[in-house]
């Protein structure tokens, strides 16, 4: 009797923690990161008696959560790649839609700023089409700047999600070395899997490797240790390390993310690939760097070659063409680790010969070298390093100076912040320089049938430029040069004198003269300025070969179709993240209509054996009824 | 299979939001017309149309150097006109001066109005363009080109010549410069000039001049000496003499690849000179008559000297006459080569249009049908989602 009552007794705790376990699960249904629980059944040992072993009842043996550790495990390493993949897409969309928009995209602003000078070569002495013609340099000067400035916005933003997707790494870091602790203890002291901790803990796990890709390892006595980048750790049992952010080296304005280890920071950079501080570095890396890169030359390429098709004509006034656009020297970064007090300045030597490349200079205590920054490939220098004698190398002219130690380091970059440094240099209308600096004439006492070409300039830089020549013929093919020499006149052929270059052509008479002159007061001259207007399609990027609207229109292509890249890998991986979702949420998730017809069936339960206690006692009244009798 | 409550909530609910997000873009595609809204959308495209829109910009612009090319260009062709008339003017005016019967008195009348033509010749030469600049500058288009002085009708501008871009690789001069127009233009035949010396004292007027052999013809300066009436001999510059011959009135003289003929007697000792044409302007050729008709015709012999300074100026007009209409020509041709550069800049530049419309636009048909299609694949999923949420076991406990 007391073993039915006991009996019974055990099936009512049973279908109580039944029930207990079914609410729970109810209860959580919509709680992230929760797995069903079940509650486990078997039988209390049966008593041995002369015939028999009789059973004792029902008892839970332990609450078991539904989970697939491996699923687990594929779901964490997708969440890493979809995360990287988010964080590259919605910072690529900034880029992608910044470059093309009519708002802001640099086409229209240089197209406006061409046509401009296209405008004063058809009026050359129009006040007014010149005035335009600085007033759309300007606007092409600001839209520039615009695009740069917005790119480095991105920049700071990529700085300050890195800060804060660092932090995050620290705060679950710290969260799951917490988990960790507890899970041990709790398992420790009742042999029983704390299943909500672990639930917890694999949510944890799952939001680090949203922020970057980390490796884990199950321990023996339920901790789980975490790694991250090349194998540094993160969480070893109860306790965790942390990341750190940092200026870069040459550029402390440049956040990276190093290893916090005994007090000392270790660059991270290479091995953090997934989450979002991956797609952070990645999309710096891949994307911001070669926009600002390229968008840097497209600018310092243009200014160049209008500055030197400029400063090779004539302004109004009769003097030579000035620079149209002020353009800033190369960026200097010395490394933070040096120690000496050496100084460095560069200069642009020629625009042409630069490669796009970023450089590093060192000094090794008695020689400098000069290597790519990001191959690491020593490119030669000529020279010396002297202002008079500077080192000269694709392009770049440095001038090194001070006392540095042996092993200090400056970064040297070409064109990265071209934009934010460029300007019109011309104020004054009249100072555009849209004439020829020369002009030649035919002398009116003339015999023979030759005639002079225009002059075009061959070299600007000479000092004779604007001194007047007169060419006479001393015979059919022989002519001196103001007076002196003899030289052989062939029909066609180019004449170069002091710097202009121009053709005779025709049977001259002896005698007949022909003179090239400063073109003082040629205000309706427009040959430098149909020159000027080439510079439009004229190939001067990439070794000549890529003209100024071209190279934006690959810029546009090279974001677009890497952005496009992205886009499509992304809703790849969400599907991906998806199925894995649903099948582990098949395997764990609460289904509700299963958990009401388990509380129908441990309510059900529960009456029954309540039913049985009903018994026990009517068995125990009819005993007790006939012992009194 | 098990299906998680929460799992298929979420799931109903992302779908949904994706069938949104997709509205959205095609919304966005019709509202705006355009099918890349981001290079993203299409990279090759985008980057295609960038350089198409990059043409399309530069052909505008070569339509609008074209017009401005054509409206200077149409100022010279009414100035050239207007020089042309005159010219013809002054060669009647010339021809009516060298006749017999006209005296001294009408000879000063048609004097006058020769200077008349000369201001006014000057007056078009200093015309300006429509922007205020000097037609006839060269490129010195700020200074008045032509100014009278005491030598006569000097040229201020230069030789240089504009060029204006209307094409892709296709330039075309807006003016000419008044020393090709008025200035630089041979005197003579063209090619050497003929002149008698003012102390004949014979009744021979030269006439016509040509060159029959261009291979032996030297520009050299010759001078045909009377040695009497009816032999002359040819002296070169160093007065060396290279022919003789008889001379016949009316008769070619013929020497170094030249001949002409000499009308009339001339007497011993007279000379006519033979030097290389050089530039003369036509206010020159012109002042030349003016000079001449100053001088008083009382004989055959002073007429002989009126006749032949006339005859060589009416020649001279007639090359500046020559000279202006070949101006005109170019002139012309150059307003055709802009009609016909517009042309094929307008194909080209619909062509461009075209393609970036191709590239660019949306294709509203399939937009729309598109857009039909999405939010009736919305509205079910919604309905869908309201009926399977509904469902639930707690409802009948």
């Amino acid at each position: 009797m007391a073993d039915l009552l006991s009996t019974s007794v055990t099936g009512m705790l049973a279908f109580q923690r039944g029930l207990d376990v079914t609410s729970h699960n109810i209860a959580n249904a919509s709680t992230p990161g929760y797995s069903r629980q079940v509650a486990e059944f078997s039988t209390m040992p049966g008593q041995g008696s002369g015939n028999g072993f009789v059973g004792s009842g029902v008892q839970v043996t332990t609450i078991r959560r539904v989970y697939d550790q491996l699923l687990g495990l594929q779901l964490q390493n997708a969440t890493t790649s979809r995360a990287r993949l988010d964080m590259l897409d919605s910072l690529a969309a900034q880029v992608d839609g910044l470059l093309s928009s009519p708002d802001t995209g640099l086409s229209p602003a240089l197209q406006r700023f061409f046509e401009s000078v296209q405008d004063v070569t058809s009026d050359p002495a129009s006040l007014s089409a010149r005035q335009a013609l600085l007033g759309e340099a300007d606007g092409f000067v600001e839209r520039l700047k615009g695009i740069d400035t917005r790119l480095n916005d991105i920049e700071s933003e990529v700085n300050g999600r890195l800060r804060e997707a660092v932090a995050d790494v620290n705060r679950l870091a710290q969260s799951i070395a917490e988990a960790n602790d507890q899970i041990v203890l709790a398992q420790g002291r009742t042999g029983q899997p704390p299943n909500d901790l672990l639930d917890q803990r694999d949510l944890l796990i799952r939001e680090l490797a949203a922020q970057v890709s980390v490796t884990t390892v199950p321990q023996d006595d339920g901790a789980i240790n975490v790694f991250v980048g090349s194998g540094q750790t993160l969480v070893i049992g109860a306790e965790a390390r942390s990341l750190a952010v940092g200026g870069n080296e040459y550029d402390p304005t440049r956040v990276e993310v190093a290893y916090q280890s005994g007090g000392v920071n270790t660059p991270l950079d290479t091995g953090l690939t997934g989450g979002a501080v991956g797609g952070l570095l990645e999309f710096r890396a891949s994307l911001l760097d070669p926009a600002r890169q390229m968008l840097g030359e497209t600018a310092q390429a243009l200014a160049a070659e209008f500055n030197r098709q400029h400063t090779s004509g004539m302004d109004l006034r009769g003097a030579l063409g000035g620079d149209f656009f002020s353009l800033a020297a190369p960026t200097v970064l010395p490394s933070s680790n040096n120690t000496g007090t050496g100084t460095v300045t560069a200069s642009l030597s020629d625009v042409g010969a630069l490669t796009g490349a970023n450089y590093v200079l060192s000094y090794d205590g008695a020689n400098y070298s000069l290597r790519d920054a990001d191959s690491g490939q020593t490119v030669v220098m000529t020279g010396t390093g002297t202002a008079l004698d500077p080192f000269v190398a694709n392009g770049l002219s440095i001038v090194v100076g001070g006392a540095p130690a042996a092993g200090d380091e400056v970064k040297i970059l070409p064109s990265r912040d071209a934009p934010a440094g460029l300007d019109v240099a011309i104020t004054d209308v009249q100072a555009i320089a849209m004439a020829a600096p020369t002009r030649t004439l035919e002398d009116t006492g003339n015999i023979g049938d030759a005639t002079i070409s225009a002059s075009t300039i061959v070299d600007v830089a000479d000092p004779n430029l604007l001194t007047s020549s007169v060419i006479e013929f001393t015979g059919p093919n022989t002519y001196s040069v103001n007076g002196a020499g003899a030289f052989a006149y062939v029909s066609g052929d180019p004449i170069v004198i002091n710097g202009s270059e121009f053709t005779i052509t025709g049977a001259p008479q002896t005698g007949d003269r022909f003179t090239i002159e400063a073109n003082i007061g040629g205000s309706g001259d427009n040959r430098n300025g149909l020159l000027l207007a080439d510079i439009q399609t004229r190939g001067i990027l990439d070794g000549g070969t890529i003209g100024v609207g071209e190279n934006y229109g690959r810029l546009i292509a090279d974001v677009g179709g890497t952005s496009s890249q992205i886009q499509a890998s992304l809703s790849a991986q969400d599907v991906i993240v998806q199925n894995l979702e649903g099948t582990l949420a098949a395997k764990s998730g609460v289904n509700l209509d299963e958990e009401a017809a388990k509380l129908i069936r441990f309510q059900q339960a529960y009456q029954a054996v309540a039913q049985v206690v009903a018994i026990t006692s009517t068995l125990f009244d009819t005993l007790i009824g006939a012992v009194r009798r | 299979m098990r299906i998680s409550t929460l799992s298929s909530f979420f799931q109903g609910v992302r779908q949904m939001q994706d069938l949104q997000a997709s509205l959205a873009e095609t919304q966005e595609q019709v509202a705006t017309g355009r099918r890349i809204l981001r290079p993203s959308d299409d990279p090759i495209a985008a980057a295609r149309s960038v350089g198409f829109k990059e043409t399309l910009s530069r052909l505008e612009q070569f339509d609008r150097n074209g017009d401005a090319a054509r409206s200077r260009l149409t100022f010279e062709e009414a100035a050239l006109t207007t020089v042309n008339n005159a010219l013809q003017r002054v060669r009647e005016l010339a021809l009516r001066a060298n006749n017999a019967t006209e005296t001294k008195d009408s000879r000063a009348q048609i004097a006058v109005e020769l200077r008349e033509q000369i201001a006014d010749l000057v007056q078009i030469a200093n015309q300006k363009d429509g922007n205020g600049r000097y037609l006839f500058g060269g490129t010195l288009d700020g200074t008045a080109p032509v100014s009278p002085s005491a030598g006569g009708v000097v040229y201020n501008g230069d030789q240089g010549q504009r060029l204006v871009q209307i094409g892709p690789s296709r330039y075309v001069a807006d003016g000419d410069s008044g020393a090709d127009v008025f200035f630089n233009i041979r005197n003579g035949n063209g090619v050497f000039r003929t002149t008698a010396a003012a102390a004949n004292v014979g009744t021979g007027v030269l006439e016509g001049g040509s060159v029959v052999d261009p291979t032996v013809y030297d520009s050299g300066e010759y001078t045909v000496r009377f040695i009497d009436p009816a032999n002359y001999e040819v002296l070169d510059s160093t007065a060396t003499v290279i022919a003789t011959g008889p001379f016949q009135s009316d008769q070619n003289i013929s020497f170094q690849g030249i001949s002409f003929t000499i009308n009339g007697q001339p007497e011993a000792g007279d000379e006519f000179l033979v030097e290389p044409s050089r530039y003369q302007s036509v206010f020159e050729t012109i002042g030349n008559v003016v000079a001449t008709l100053d001088t008083a015709v009382s004989d055959d012999i002073t007429q002989a000297v009126l006749s032949n300074e006339i005859n060589t100026s009416i020649q001279e007009i007639d090359l500046a006459i020559a000279n202006v209409s070949d101006v005109r020509t170019q002139v012309g041709t150059r307003l055709t080569a802009i009609e016909g550069q517009a042309d094929s800049n307008g194909a080209a530049a619909l062509l461009a249009q075209q393609t970036i419309s191709e590239l660019e636009d949306l294709d509203y048909a399939e937009a729309l049908s598109r857009l039909t299609l999405q939010s009736s694949v919305l509205e079910a999923a919604q309905q869908s989602f309201v009926i399977t949420q509904r469902l639930s076991l707690f409802q009948f406990l």
